[in-house]
């Protein structure tokens, strides 16, 4: 075909031109120049978010003081209300880690050792499907299951029993954030399943180990790595989610995320928002810097290099 | 054979508790959209289509929409070359400070959504572009950009450097090599990461909702804003589609590249 062949030296020619072969040692930063530039986008406004935070509210004009003052972090440590909502985001934050990476290790392992092909196309299948749904929707799908005249107050009322508020309560919150995060912490184990031979778990049985100690000692610690990277992304997800406590919550269950957005659309006060951002982040890295240090990195340490 | 047995029961026991944990809240909203009644319960009343037409005569909902697949469209197109040639770079180049890069570009995965939406709507208030849909899909883009850089880096690391040094060995240029050997081989990565942005995208809610005013509102904040304030079956057809669309997407997903794909060992 001597039209590509054409085409192509074309465009050969246009890139020696204008990328001459002594620049080639640079080609890699060339790739990555775009990425660098759109998260460098990000970052600025990280940098305004951080002036914002340090410049106090004029209640008489609503706009903020042209002095720097740390008025917004003196504010988040003397109301009560963000100690509590602090304390209810983290307490919550562990429970669905827990309650996720409890569901999410058998569904994963069950995934990786099925032997039936139908079987792993249908738990792939059930994984995805959530995965590929936006949270809105999802909570929305709680609300008519968990409703007043919902799916689980008709079961209760059909078997003669009193129906009951399920939403707008601490459990329904957790219980949606769970089913939110569970995809990902399923993803997220498996490769560390897949690397455990499978003679390994044989071995220990044939040597006449019960499963549950066969799980205990052999399987648990070499799919730790997993379960670590696991956690901490659902844990650093849940913390900083802001629909399903919003939405299950019903404003009654307010994690921190709302906070922040209370204080820029509620009282207007970007600033003190800000600041409360500025916890966010930094509570957020010492807690995964922590998991870290005592667990180690887990998988998220080495992903995208090259081993 | 008990013991095999127990463990049989247990692990079922808790995947079956997943299966439902993760099917409900679909299965429930595709039943509940087919009512015909007025308000939302279980079981529906009756069956028709009713919701689904009041909807599509919704120009409020019909508008999100496109406005919805309008930034779709932009944070995929955005997002493929630029994830593509980073996921490149940053593994078959020798860059100096890799370390630091890589958790640079883990940034908008790392920094909690809630905090770069609001970055971002200072940031774009300040430059005066706020209101406008663009940088709704630029912002989109940002902060799912890991995802497409994790899933390209993926089959960038399944290559054998080798092929590309055949293709020059040969004679090939540096783009044909390019277009030739290395785009095929990172193919499948790509495919993935394409069509993760555009459900990324499309399914957007915190950034969106901080990005978007009531010109501007997209789909996922037109859902959010409408749960606030009453819940009417039309929900249901609209969370239908979505729906729809991530079926789709999961199809599409499993011919191109298979589901099973993600059942590897890194």
């Amino acid at each position: 075909m001597p039209l590509t062949w054409r085409f192509l030296d074309t465009i050969e020619a246009l890139v020696a031109a204008l990328w001459p072969a002594r620049w080639r040692g640079a080609t890699g930063w060339a790739f990555l120049m775009p990425a660098l530039l759109l998260v460098g986008v990000l970052v600025i406004g990280l940098g305004y978010m951080l002036e914002y935070s340090l410049h106090e509210l004029n209640l008489a004009t609503y706009r903020l003081r042209d002095e720097y003052a740390l008025t917004n972090y003196a504010t988040f440590l003397n109301r009560p209300v963000y100690g509590t909502v602090l304390w209810r985001t983290v307490l919550g934050s562990v429970l669905v880690t827990g309650i996720t990476l409890l569901l999410a290790f058998p569904y994963a392992y069950v995934l990786v050792r099925t032997r039936v092909p139908w079987v792993r196309k249908a738990l792939l299948v059930t994984l995805f499907l959530p995965f590929f749904i936006g949270q809105v929707v999802r909570a929305y799908g709680w609300l008519i299951v968990l409703g007043r005249e919902g799916l689980v107050n008709s079961l209760l009322t059909g078997l003669g029993l009193p129906a009951q508020d399920l939403l707008f309560h601490f459990p329904a919150v957790i219980f949606g954030l769970v089913q939110y995060m569970l995809p990902f912490a399923i993803l997220l184990i498996v490769p560390a399943i897949t690397a455990i031979p499978e003679d390994m778990e044989r071995a220990s049985e044939s040597l006449g180990a019960p499963w549950p100690a066969t799980f205990r000692h052999v399987v648990l610690p070499m799919a730790w790595p997993g379960l670590i990277g696991a956690g901490v992304v659902v844990f650093t997800l849940t913390m900083t989610d802001f629909a399903m406590p919003e939405i299950l919550g019903g404003g009654t269950t307010d994690f921190f995320a709302s906070a922040i957005y209370d204080s820029f659309f509620q009282i207007s006060n970007p600033g003190l928002g800000a600041a409360l951002s500025m916890v966010l982040v930094t509570l957020g890295s010492l807690i995964v810097a922590a998991v870290f240090a005592l667990a180690g990195p887990g998988t998220l340490g080495i992903r995208g290099a090259r081993t | 054979m008990t013991d095999q047995l127990s463990k049989r029961v247990v692990l079922w026991g808790l995947v079956w508790f997943s299966i439902v944990t993760l099917s409900l809240p679909t299965v429930i909203i595709i039943g509940a959209s087919f009512t015909s009644g007025d308000i939302i319960r279980f079981p529906p009343e009756g069956f028709s289509l009713r919701w689904y037409w009041e909807l599509w005569q919704l120009s409020d909902f019909t508008n999100a929409l496109l406005r919805t697949l309008y930034v779709a469209v932009i944070c995929t197109l955005i997002s493929l070359p630029v994830g593509t040639l980073a996921a490149l770079a940053t593994v078959r180049y020798r860059l100096r400070f890799r370390r630091s890069i890589q958790v640079y570009l883990l940034l908008p995965f790392t920094i909690p959504l809630v905090v770069s939406g609001l970055s971002m709507m200072i940031l774009f208030g300040e430059m005066r572009i706020l209101g406008q849909l663009w940088p709704v899909g630029l912002g989109i883009c940002i902060i799912n950009l890991p995802f497409m850089i994790w899933s390209v880096s993926a089959s960038v690391n399944a290559i054998d450097p080798d092929l590309e040094n055949a293709a020059m060995n040969c004679g090939a240029p540096p783009v044909q090599t390019f277009l030739t050997v290395t785009l095929p081989a990172v193919m499948p990565g790509v495919i993935t990461g394409g069509l993760l942005s555009f459900i990324l995208a499309f399914n957007e809610f915190l950034v969106s909702l901080f990005l978007t005013d009531s010109r501007t509102v997209t789909l996922p904040v037109q859902i959010y804003n409408s749960i606030r304030s009453i819940i009417t079956p039309d929900l249901a057809a609209v969370s239908v589609l979505y729906i729809l669309i991530a079926l789709i997407a999961v199809w599409l997903l499993d011919r191109l590249v298979g589901l099973e794909i993600f059942l590897r060992s890194k």
